[in-house]
């Protein structure tokens, strides 16, 4: 074995833009490659919203941000959004037709779709993915690895109870040291998003224990954790949440919380946030979510 | 006055009896180190344990609950939950030393924040030389962030095959590279989480592994910094945090410290030290390392 020189490799790790200055700003610079990446969040706030940009952003030139790439879409929650991805593709494929290579270009041929039902399936397919990427003979070679979400899977097959949640736990790093020898074997970016539960006990007890920046998170007026405990927080590199707080605008005095009867004028405020990561100071970022993508929002 | 006589234990009075001493005036006269051949005298070992180079974590207040930083010749492991700045002590204490090594096996090591950490640094190296007014032109040697990159020893390791092959092979990468003085493996916990059903064995194994990093801290006068997890434990009914790899494993390591939140503040506690009394100190993760506790925090408090 031979230790490595570190100016032998660029001095920055290479990232994977999200599709927007400003989501990158808050993430220097996008998403890393070698390492894990977790994007927690409750339901609706956005995790597939992201996935799917990234996939799209992935297979622009390294000189864009991107990783020159395809990506492997691995998802658990079905159906698998098609028409969605086939709209943002749409709006990328215009946005940026003058970057890809020739003009028939289609985002979508470069994303390849995989559904997994378990755990189990998960790790039969580990291998084989592994000889896909190794022998993908694509003008874009695969950089980009997505599991949405990994908290689906390990939420239905196991009970609370010890032998359960030690074989649970033994599965995650399993699943993550497979993940992170991929990673570093062909430099992938690799991103799985997780679920939150809510939080009952007050602060004492394991679930508020604090992990990262934030002491609390509060979405949708309610306390949440990210979902799989501490033993899944040890496996996963950089833990962004995604945060949402229904919001409800009257037309004549500006902001009311909890006012519920005007819907029309109902909206999400979304805040993307830095729980850990080894390269990034504690930071937040407002986004919103529009027919065209992901973005983030200046105030 | 007979040593039989002698208000000591049953043991010790067989000692002095068998090694011939069976009456007090004939014990008066010899001195200690004497009495105790072949072993090392106590007021030496205090002569070189002062002399022992210790690494400083670049936090005056961690420092000093350490006894002015990380002992060289000694296995410490500091634990705590993600997020709390292992890693980032772990980069830092590879920037501060000369010629460090460091394994990592979480992947979470990035170029750009040892960088930054790294020109931290320099400039404080820099600022510390002016304000000496040291301005000998053989001072004057500009280290280079990148300088400081190029020094470290990297391994990358993707399975707990890859390190035990590691660990074994250090002693003859040690004799080779005599100038490295720290070894950073962050963290040694992550492989040994899978993959392990046969607990007996895992102990058996890690218990090794420490034996050996121990040897090389002695051998090379390194300081050996293990990085590990933290994780919960179920005891009488309710759960409680640990540092992971079970009980046998706290046996492994001299010096254990344990770095936990209290409200918003980053703190290191020491756990186990056979010569530190426990204390703790808080310490924060800034865009140029671990540095001090920012005060100002503590201004807001007593307002």
């Amino acid at each position: 074995m031979r230790p490595q020189n570190l100016l032998h490799r660029p001095l920055t790790t290479q990232k994977c833009t999200l599709g927007c200055p400003i989501l990158d700003r808050c993430v220097g610079g996008g998403i890393p490659c070698n390492s894990i990446t977790e994007l927690v969040a409750e339901s609706a706030s956005g995790k597939t919203q992201f996935c799917l940009q990234l996939s799209l952003y992935a297979q622009l030139p390294t000189s864009h941000g991107g990783l020159s790439a395809s990506s492997l879409y691995l998802h658990t929650e079905f159906p698998f959004p098609l028409s969605r991805l086939r709209q943002l593709s749409a709006t990328f494929r215009n946005s940026n037709s003058a970057l890809l290579a020739n003009n028939g270009h289609n985002p979508c041929d470069h994303i390849f779709v995989q559904s997994v039902h378990s755990v189990d399936q998960l790790l039969d397919e580990m291998p084989k993915i592994e000889s896909f990427i190794k022998n993908s003979k694509s003008r874009l070679p695969i950089r980009l690895i997505v599991i949405d979400s990994i908290a689906a899977l390990f939420r239905s097959d196991f009970e609370n109870t010890p032998g359960d949640l030690k074989k649970r736990s033994s599965l995650f790093f399993k699943i993550s040291g497979k993940l992170k020898a991929m990673a570093v074997g062909f430099g992938l970016a690799v991103v799985v998003t997780n679920q939150v539960v809510d939080l009952i006990e007050p602060n004492e007890g394991i679930n508020g224990l604090r992990i990262g920046n934030l002491g609390c998170f509060y979405s949708s007026g309610r306390r949440v954790c990210p979902a799989l405990g501490l033993a899944w927080a040890n496996c996963v590199n950089s833990r962004l949440f995604l945060l949402r707080n229904e919001e409800f605008v009257s037309e004549e005095n500006g902001t009311v919380n909890g006012g519920g009867e005007d819907f029309v004028c109902r909206r999400a405020r979304r805040r993307l946030c830095v729980v850990f990561a080894p390269h990034l100071p504690d930071s937040s970022c407002e986004f919103e979510i529009t027919r065209e993508g992901v973005f983030g929002v200046e105030r | 006055m007979e040593v039989s006589s002698l208000p000591i234990s049953a043991s010790q009075r067989g000692k002095l009896i068998s090694a011939g001493y069976t009456s007090l005036s004939s014990l008066s006269s010899v001195s200690s180190s004497d009495l105790a051949r072949g072993a090392h005298n106590a007021w030496d070992m205090l002569h070189e344990e002062e002399s022992m180079t210790r690494i400083t974590t670049s936090c005056a207040d961690l420092d000093n609950i350490l006894g002015g930083g990380i002992n060289c010749k000694e296995v410490t492991e500091i634990g705590g939950v993600p997020g709390i700045g292992k890693t980032q002590l772990g980069i830092q204490l590879a920037v501060n030393v000369q010629i460090p090594l460091e394994f990592d096996t979480e992947g979470s090591f990035m170029v750009e924040r040892a960088l930054q950490i790294a020109e931290a640094c320099v400039e404080d190296m820099s600022e510390y030389n002016r304000f000496l007014r040291n301005d000998f032109q053989a001072c004057q040697v500009k280290m280079q962030p990148t300088d400081i990159l190029e020094n470290i020893f990297y391994f990358r390791v993707c399975s707990y095959t890859e390190q035990i092959a590691l660990i074994n092979y250090l002693d003859k990468f040690m004799s080779e590279h005599k100038d490295v003085k720290i070894v950073i493996i962050d963290s040694i916990t992550f492989h040994f989480r899978q993959d392990f059903d046969d607990m007996a064995l895992r102990t058996r194994v890690l218990s090794g592994l420490a034996l050996k990093l121990m040897k090389l801290a002695k051998d090379f006068s390194l300081a050996v910094v293990l990085l590990n997890q933290v994780t919960t434990k179920y005891t009488g009914g309710s759960f409680q945090l640990t540092l992971a790899l079970g009980d046998s494993w706290s046996h492994s390591c001299t010096n254990r410290v344990i770095l936990y939140w209290n409200g918003n503040e980053r703190y290191a506690y020491i756990d186990k030290s056979p010569s530190l009394r426990s204390a703790s100190a808080s310490y924060s993760v800034t865009h140029r390392g671990i540095r001090n506790s920012t005060s100002n925090v503590k201004r807001v408090k007593m307002m």
